[in-house]
């Protein structure tokens, strides 16, 4: 106990730290795989070495601190931060993206995109025709669908399963890291709810990749790609991604998949008491079926409308509008140019698709984007005001289903439909001005910050994001991708305390003068 | 009579059996809307003696009969008992609506275009002050060129009444409209009445003083009045040739774009002496940080330098901002953020309380604050903190208007959008063209900066743009208002509800 209390108290460093093991034991996995079967065995082995001193180091260094909202913003966006970056080791050790006529640094920002986009589960990938997934070890491409699966379900959430120390406000470290506007109890102890929230994506995951390896995948890629499909992740271990297979079986399993991954968990936990599903009666999942559904056929209609056949059109619309509605971000083209690569479809399908790349799937979930009980609470929020208007003296609550959403959740997601907005704007312009046309760099914004992986335009489901965007474009996205996987509010409101921290001990030296005088 | 609807209270001339509000505040846009038509026929037809006077006695039949008509229909409107807000919204959506209805009526009559879409599309973005044209300028004689501007010029007066008059009374941002006489001041909206003359001596002296600016940049004579009807309602239609050509025109149309843009209230502020300080308001520096790094980005990003290159920027940056749409072909290359610019620029519009489109500073700046609030709530649930603009403190429905303003926005974009791309047009033209109907703002550019011509379009397309310029025009919750009483009152009318409640039981009663 006296040796606990000797520890650093530092909420941050001991999640990082804990995140950390889990991490190696991650790059471990993919070692162990590339020693056996790949070139880059060793660089994998020292980078998990690595990372799992400096998790260790970290997390017997240090103890839980306070868990005030700011500090809870800071733990969670700074472990998320730190993982991304050293999720970057095992690719820089190996050389994953080192090429000629490019430098270091071209290679460490390939590499950091890469980790941010396994870990953030969005599925955007540098590796293209300059460098083809095809031609990685087994290892490396075990390693990179795991960080989409630890990723997914989330980091802490992981953390918080074998952190004890931290009690009930565990809940509110998940709640920061988790989509959606809160998370449901599923136990009483914060640790096991977490804990029943992995046991159901692991068993989700299974299922996947047994029904996959029905389907007439290899074992390696049946596991891979079950891991990319319970994380609503999107990476493959095919240039093609799922053309590469051109199998409806395949596509139908990693579907259905998908949109179970990208439905909320507390509903699938509910349902295995009750040995019956109970989605139907969430009138959130509704919806979210509604628009998978509605999308496949206006897509559908819009393609046979261009002259394509009706069953391939159906095909190619129903997997694409999953895909993206879900936030998977898996394609199924053959090659560029065909049916199945949505970059070359016509204008109607595309705006639609960049519908899709906003709304995501259900909250609690693995997917990205606003979420669709948020857009529905902003619709039922816009048509209460509008009445109010008419009829100034009315009383009325937004409903959800049946459900009255109290007045400060409103008010909660209409602030962050506001600030995702700007950010959807201000990416836009800024990746645009780093370099890209307009489709290409307000597709990638849109994409990037709903954690959705490919764009249209140029960074369409057959192409790479090097061919769309410039070296710091791609760091504006890569930091769009950590902002939207956790909702924004935790990556901007994690600088409040590092600020409180410099503030404190800068005005010894005088540092802050200026504002006291300020204020005095 | 349009006094006593704004204030609410008696519509009628006639007693008797009484209608109710919405019926009578319709009636009365109706009304109003034929009469303007009528109005700026009768004009145009005297216009048209000028030159050959091709059209005059279309222009003058048609504008007789169109008085005649409002007249009788205004003398035939019967007294509610009360109206209520969103009666006067659905009178004023319904007025814009018959203008354009007079409107398209003269293009068909006078055989400016043949069919009935493209009139109606010409006639929405005359009306809405869009500028998005499908007749070519140089085959119209001086009386239909007059018709184009005065739709224009008729439709920013009273978007300008709308925002100024009737919005912040019963609307959103009436803490922000200038109605305070304390200090001897003299205010601009103290009430409906002196706010309606207020608007005209504004709206009327600048559109003068444009139009002898225009002339004594050597645009001519009629030249100048289209250009400076399309400039002080940030319309954008021009007349025949190229009458911007000229360096010292630009620079008349980049202080007509400017001012057009700028509040009302700033300029009642500075007419009425109270110009002191004015640099304070924060929405006015707002405007003009806006312009200057606007077009410092502009001219960095596409160059050329120089006073023509920065004039080249001003001028196309000052017609994005305001929402104007004059056109301006590209110097050189354009870099790939330069569209992106400025469809961002197009979309946020000029201040609040201005003649232009878009979403407008001051929501953007209720939204910014709304969101840093939301962050502060983060870190202190239980914070009490209001949202401070300048130095007025916004109401609690204003902020939620303008984030349903914002959702409004967003959403009919993105339908107008994916309706213009599904009728043939590549995806870049269908998000240019939505973000321009909804900001009522023209032309719409090609990644090059090329101006496009709305003609090559489908008509299925160009019509999907209509309802947008329409709700864009009338700063959308307006619209979507006006849309829901009007469709309550047919539903009523048509006893939708009873029949359907009726075929659900399967009583016959």
């Amino acid at each position: 106990m006296t040796g606990m209390r000797s520890r650093w108290a530092t909420t941050t460093g001991h999640l990082t730290g804990l995140a950390l093991l889990f991490v190696s034991a991650g790059m471990g996995l993919g070692a162990a795989v590339e020693l056996v079967e790949g070139p880059d065995g060793a660089g994998m082995l020292l980078a998990s070495i690595l990372t799992g001193g400096l998790g260790l180091l970290l997390w017997r260094m240090t103890r839980p601190g306070g868990l005030d909202h700011a500090t809870v913003f800071t733990a969670v966006g700074g472990t998320w931060l730190i993982v991304s970056v050293v999720g970057a080791l095992p690719y820089l050790l190996a050389g994953t993206f080192e090429r000629p006529g490019v430098g270091f640094s071209v290679a460490f920002a390939d590499a950091l995109f890469e980790s941010i986009s396994g870990y953030t589960a969005s599925g955007s990938t540098v590796f293209g025709l300059h460098n083809p997934i095809v031609e990685q070890g087994a290892g490396l491409l075990l390693y990179r669908q795991l960080t989409q699966w630890i990723g997914g379900m989330g980091i802490v959430v992981l953390v918080v399963t074998v952190l004890p120390s931290v009690r009930a406000a565990g809940l509110g470290l998940i709640d920061a890291e988790a989509p959606g506007s809160g998370v449901d109890r599923l136990a009483p102890r914060v640790a096991d709810t977490a804990r029943r929230f992995w046991l159901l994506y692991l068993a989700l995951t299974l299922l996947v990749a047994v029904s996959l390896l029905a389907a007439g995948m290899s074992l390696f890629d049946a596991i891979c790609h079950a891991l990319s499909t319970a994380s609503t992740g999107g990476f493959s271990t095919q240039d093609a991604s799922l053309g590469h297979w051109d199998s409806v079986v395949i596509e139908i399993v990693v579907m259905l998949g998908l949109v179970i991954a990208a439905a909320n968990f507390t509903l699938h936990a509910r349902s295995l008491p009750a040995r019956r599903p109970v989605h139907y009666r969430d009138p959130e999942f509704r919806g979210y079926l509604a628009v998978l559904s509605v999308g496949t056929l206006l897509v559908t209609w819009m393609l046979v409308a261009e002259g394509y056949g009706f069953l391939a059109s159906l095909r190619n619309a129903a997997f694409n509008v999953v895909s993206l509605g879900t936030s998977g971000g898996f394609g199924n083209a053959t090659g560029g140019g065909g049916i199945g690569d949505y970059a070359a479809w016509p204008a109607g399908p595309q705006v639609f698709l960049l519908f899709l790349l906003i709304f995501g799937g259900c909250t609690g979930s693995t997917s990205g984007g606003v979420k669709i009980m948020r857009l529905r609470i902003g619709a039922a929020h816009a048509y209460r005001t509008l009445r109010l208007i008419r009829r100034p003296r009315a009383v009325l609550p937004v409903r959800i289903g049946n459900q009255v959403v109290a007045d400060h959740l409103v008010e909660r997601i209409a602030g962050f439909v506001v600030v995702y907005g700007m950010f959807l704007a201000g990416g836009t312009l800024v990746v645009s001005a780093l370099g890209s046309d307009l489709p290409t760099a307000l597709s990638g914004t849109f994409s990037a910050l709903g954690n959705m992986g490919p764009a249209l335009g140029d960074a369409g489901p057959t192409a790479s994001y090097v061919d769309g965007f410039s070296t710091p474009a791609r760091m504006v996205l890569a930091f769009l991708m950590l902002v939207g996987r956790l909702e924004i509010f935790p990556m901007i409101l994690m600088l409040v305390v590092p600020y409180r921290v410099l503030q404190r001990h800068s005005s010894a030296v005088g540092l802050f003068r200026w504002r006291s005088r300020r204020s005095g | 009579m349009i006094r006593a609807l704004l204030v609410g209270r008696v519509a009628g001339t006639r007693t008797g059996a009484t209608w109710t509000g919405v019926s009578s505040a319709t009636a009365l846009g109706v009304a109003a809307g034929v009469a303007a038509a009528a109005g700026l026929s009768l004009v145009a037809g005297l216009i048209d003696l000028t030159e050959r006077g091709q059209n005059t006695p279309e222009l003058l039949v048609a504008g007789g009969l169109g008085g005649v008509l409002a007249s009788v229909a205004a003398s035939r409107i019967r007294r509610p008992a009360r109206i209520l807000f969103s009666d006067i919204l659905c009178g004023t959506t319904v007025a814009l609506l018959a203008m354009v209805a007079g409107v398209a009526g003269l293009y068909l009559l006078t055989g400016t275009v043949e069919r009935l879409e493209d009139a109606l599309f010409e006639a929405v973005s005359g009306c809405t002050t869009t500028a998005l044209s499908v007749v070519d300028p140089n085959t119209l004689g001086r009386g239909l060129l007059f018709v184009r501007s005065g739709s224009q010029w008729l439709g920013g007066l009273g978007a300008l009444v709308l925002a100024v008059v009737i919005l912040p009374f019963r609307g959103d941002g009436g803490e922000f409209a200038d109605r305070s006489g304390a200090d001897g001041r003299k205010p601009l909206a103290p009430n409906h009445r002196t706010a309606l003359r207020n608007v005209v001596a504004i709206y009327v002296p600048v559109c003068l003083i444009l139009w002898v600016a225009y002339a004594a940049a050597g645009a001519g004579g009629f030249g100048s009045l289209l250009l400076s009807m399309a400039t002080v309602s940030t319309g954008g239609f021009v007349g025949p040739g190229d009458p911007l050509a000229t360096g010292a025109v630009r620079w008349v149309a980049i202080i007509g774009m400017a001012v057009a843009g700028t509040s009302v209230v700033v300029l009642w502020r500075l007419v009425a002496g109270r110009g002191r300080g004015l640099l304070r308001s924060r929405e006015l520096r707002s405007y003009l940080f806006l312009l200057v790094v606007a077009t410092a980005l502009f001219t960095v990003w596409n160059g050329p330098g120089g006073v023509s290159g920065i004039r080249e920027a001003l001028f196309t940056v000052t017609s994005a901002v305001s929402t104007t749409g004059f056109a301006s072909s590209p110097a050189g290359e354009w870099s790939a953020a330069a569209p992106v610019l400025l469809l961002l620029l197009v979309a946020i519009g000029p201040m609040s309380g201005s003649v232009g489109g878009g979403f407008q500073l001051l929501r953007l700046r209720l939204l910014l604050k709304a969101a840093t609030r939301e962050m502060v709530r983060q870190l202190h649930p239980r914070v009490v903190a209001r949202i401070r603009v300048g130095d007025r403190v916004a109401s609690e429905n204003t902020v939620r208007q303008a984030t349903v303003v914002q959702f409004v926005f967003v959403s009919l974009l993105f339908v107008t959008a994916l309706v213009v791309a599904a009728f043939g047009t590549e995806l870049v033209t269908a998000l240019s063209a939505a973000v321009h109907a909804l900001a009522t703002a023209g032309p719409v550019r090609t990644l090059d900066g090329l101006v496009l011509d709305p003609s090559d379009w489908s008509r299925s397309a160009r019509l999907s743009l209509v309802p947008a310029m329409v709700a864009g025009r009338l700063y959308f919750y307006p619209a979507a208002i006006a849309a829901g009483t009007l469709g309550s009152h047919v539903g009523d009318l048509l006893q939708v509800r009873r029949r359907w409640r009726r075929w659900r039981t399967g009583t016959t009663k």
